[in-house]
């Protein structure tokens, strides 16, 4: 799974649903906080989270997510390249 | 019909000890009858409705002057007028003494998402009112008065409402994230004279100022002659361009009065306007009398609900809703209110869980998109927010699935009453309600509110047992007064009465079962619901219509089991010749819809098509479209000229649902 591809997905979901051409502006640089930003709210992570495991077909632990992992573009793709499911066998 | 499980069962304590329980009794005592359930006495207030209503006004003991008789004045449902006779002032009856230690006890606890909270006993908040209503009296402010706010969720939105209303002004209000566009196409109808707004909200941990938006509104409402901020403009906000006077510094201007008597108006005097947008034309502006609404949502609280003055009732809402005017009406039954005021989810995701727990809220009262919020996010509550003092949980706005039920139980708190209470903007009110008194059985209404004769139209004609369309054929007291500027009622009656003549037609399907339960099952008109909020689709349509390139725009409801409230919106659209679709135009009319009615107007999915379905008559026909999206057969196919367009919606792929209706429709022709 590249990087460049979820990234590009996450961007246009945040356009779709919530940004409508604006997601890049708002979002500025990939280590900034959505949270803090206003670019995404907690009902948004919820939906970004469904919007993820069905596009993805993977399986995110609630329990894991925190703002540490989960409240920028880079942690978020960070999230979904390494996921598990993606992770190169060992 | 089978029946479904029952999830809920009253004890007999409770039963015995319920308001409605109390009311059957007095009932008994005064007609010599029996009233042994609720299928009886429910038969008895639609079969003797000018009797029960005139039972049920004794009974309550609302404060009141002149003659009860006639309970009612003729007996069409379009043009029957309760209490002629009678005068009463809303404010005064939510605001009276209950006791002798009513001044201290809590009325409005409201809270926002900083941790702000501000706490009126039922003294200070009367106090309050009294001051304003004297301040907005000395502006001259006076009977019949239209009074508009754009107002977020607080106390002080309360305060200015009950005083204008005190007052005999009329009273309006929209939330403050509605786009200049949405409130203007509501308040110019109005010419109103006063303007209540906030000049900055947060959402989510961002503040935003509206003052902007507030300069556009003034600018067009020329019959405005005073502007008053709620709140003092904050830094970082610039003030209106238009003149405006502060909340505080009104009241700090004004001596507080010493007289505490309310002056008294008719029965049917005008209280409240609310819209209702519809297929076509600017929104409805309905017309709610103050006995009328005063009447049925002390019926609602004392009997449905069984509110009184041990309770702490929470609804979710703004004050773009009617289920805000029906929250602040609870104050009448001496329940304390709660308000929150921002994003339910921030700072944490179960933050406004944690309110409900802190505050001990006793009927929390919610949708089922933000029920379906929680289990997405996989909360806990039962766990982590235990609400011992929570007995009851109401939902509305949208049809609560049945596996919502479920959720409720296993995962909020076992073993509570669930209510999925359903009526609506156009009577202030609910048909559908929940019942202290019998058992929840899983996915329905517990019964058809009292004094309410719904019945489910079908081929047959109506009937109690059955599915159609919701109508209800009595007369009832909160059947708004009219609408706004339709002085022949011409358009109320087109609204309301055309369809079935000498019957209320609501707009919703229902199912009604043999139980004396009720279902909701969708809208049966074009209106559309998101998310649980009413969209009218011609306000998106004045709007996508005057983007270059759009030719032609349908908005349609699609189940959708996944989406927060079980369905989406999708939008169709012609567009001119050599132009597509792209993402430019797809991202451009969400962001036109966004910024100028609100986000709730936003579709899902935009799918282009080369025709919509039109009748032979040239009419657009949103149900074909929605019957179609929604795997339903088409009833009668051959009004539409063009009946091949329907396959272009089965055949689209952006247009199947994963789980939904049409999903397996599409299949199936594909």
């Amino acid at each position: 799974m590249s990087a460049a591809a979820v990234r590009k997905a996450v961007v246009d979901w945040l356009d779709d649903n919530y940004h409508f051409g604006d997601a890049e502006r708002l979002i500025g640089s990939d280590d900034r906080s959505f949270l803090e930003n206003g670019i995404l709210d907690s009902l948004g992570f919820v939906k970004l989270v469904l919007y993820l495991e069905d596009t993805y077909k993977i399986t995110i632990d609630r329990n894991q997510l925190s703002p540490r992992n989960f409240d920028s573009l880079g942690l978020i793709v960070k999230y979904v390249t390494e996921h598990p499911k993606f992770r190169a066998p060992m | 019909m089978t029946a479904p499980p029952i999830v809920h069962s009253p004890g007999p304590e409770r039963i015995a000890q319920s308001g409605l329980t109390a009311f059957a009794r007095f009932c008994e005592r005064e007609t010599g009858r029996r009233f042994g359930d609720y299928r009886a006495l429910f038969e008895f207030s639609v079969s003797e409705y000018p009797r029960f209503w005139q039972l049920f006004l004794k009974w309550a003991d609302p404060l009141i002057e002149g003659d009860p008789e006639p309970a009612c004045r003729g007996t069409e449902c379009e043009s029957a007028e309760f209490f002629p006779g009678l005068r009463l002032s809303y404010a005064e009856n939510l605001l009276r003494k209950l006791g002798p230690d009513d001044d201290q006890r809590p009325a409005i606890t409201a809270l926002d998402e900083t941790g702000g909270v501000i706490r009126f006993t039922r003294g200070e908040l009367r106090a309050r009112v009294k001051r304003l209503a004297s301040a907005l009296s000395r502006l001259g402010l006076a009977e019949g008065d239209r009074v508009v706010a754009m107002a977020r969720n607080t106390a002080d939105s309360i305060v200015a409402c009950l005083a204008a209303t005190s007052l005999g002004a009329i009273w309006s209000s929209t939330a403050p994230d509605f786009g200049t566009e949405s409130t203007l196409s509501r308040f110019k109808q109005l010419e109103p004279t006063l303007l209540f707004a906030h000049p900055a909200y947060a959402y989510h941990g961002v503040r935003r100022g509206i003052t902007d938006r507030i300069s556009e509104v003034v600018a067009a409402l020329p019959s405005l002659k005073h502007v008053v901020l709620l709140e003092p403009v904050t830094e970082g906000v610039a003030p209106p361009a238009a003149p405006f006077e502060t909340l505080d510094h009104l009241m700090a201007a004004t001596t507080p009065p010493t007289d505490p008597s309310w002056p008294r108006f008719g029965f049917n005097h005008p209280l409240f306007i609310l819209f209702s947008s519809g297929t076509t034309g600017a929104p409805k502006c309905i017309v709610h009398g103050a006995g009328g609404t005063l009447l049925e949502h002390l019926k609602e609280h004392r009997l449905h609900t069984d509110l009184g003055p041990a309770d702490k009732l929470y609804f979710h809402t703004s004050c773009g809703w009617m289920m805000w005017n029906w929250l602040v009406s609870a104050l009448a039954s001496g329940t304390e209110i709660v308000l929150y005021d921002g994003s339910v989810s921030f700072p944490e995701p179960d933050a406004l869980l944690k309110v409900m727990a802190s505050e001990g809220v006793t009927v929390f009262g919610t949708s089922a998109a933000y029920l379906q919020y929680c289990k997405d996010a996989r909360l806990e509550p039962k766990e982590t927010v235990p609400m011992p003092r929570l007995r009851a949980i109401q939902s509305t706005g949208s049809i609560l699935w049945d596996s919502q039920y479920d959720w409720i139980l296993e995962h909020l708190k076992p073993g509570v009453s669930i209510q999925s209470i359903s009526g609506g903007t156009d009577i202030i009110g609910c048909f559908a309600l929940g019942n202290p008194n019998l058992p929840v059985y899983r996915g329905e209404s517990q019964c058809v509110s009292l004094g309410l004769d719904v019945q489910a139209m079908t081929a047959d004609g109506p009937v109690r047992t059955g599915t159609g369309e919701l109508v209800c054929r009595n007369p009832f007291p909160s059947r708004p007064l009219g609408l706004f500027g339709d002085p022949g009622g011409t358009r109320f009656h087109e609204a309301y009465f055309s369809q079935y003549p000498g019957m209320w037609t609501h707009g919703d399907f229902l199912q009604l079962t043999d139980r004396g339960t009720a279902r909701i099952l969708g809208r049966s008109d074009g209106t559309l619901n998101v998310r649980g909020v009413r969209i009218g689709p011609a306000e998106i349509y004045q709007i996508v219509l005057g983007i270059p390139g759009v030719l032609e725009a349908m908005a349609v409801e699609q189940t959708a089991p996944r989406e927060p409230g079980g369905s989406r919106l999708v939008l169709l659209v012609v567009l001119a010749a050599g132009t597509t679709l792209d993402r430019p135009l797809t991202l451009r009319i969400k962001r036109e819809l966004s910024q100028r009615a609100s986000s709730n107007h936003v579709p899902s999915v935009i799918v282009q098509v080369s025709a919509l379905p039109t009748t032979h008559s040239g009419k657009r026909s949103e149900r074909a479209a929605r019957d179609v999206l929604n795997g339903k057969e088409i009833v009668n196919l051959g009004a539409l000229k063009n009946p091949e367009c329907l396959d272009e919606l089965r055949r689209d792929p952006a247009l199947r649902v994963e789980g939904g209706p049409g999903d397996d429709v599409a299949k199936a022709s594909g």
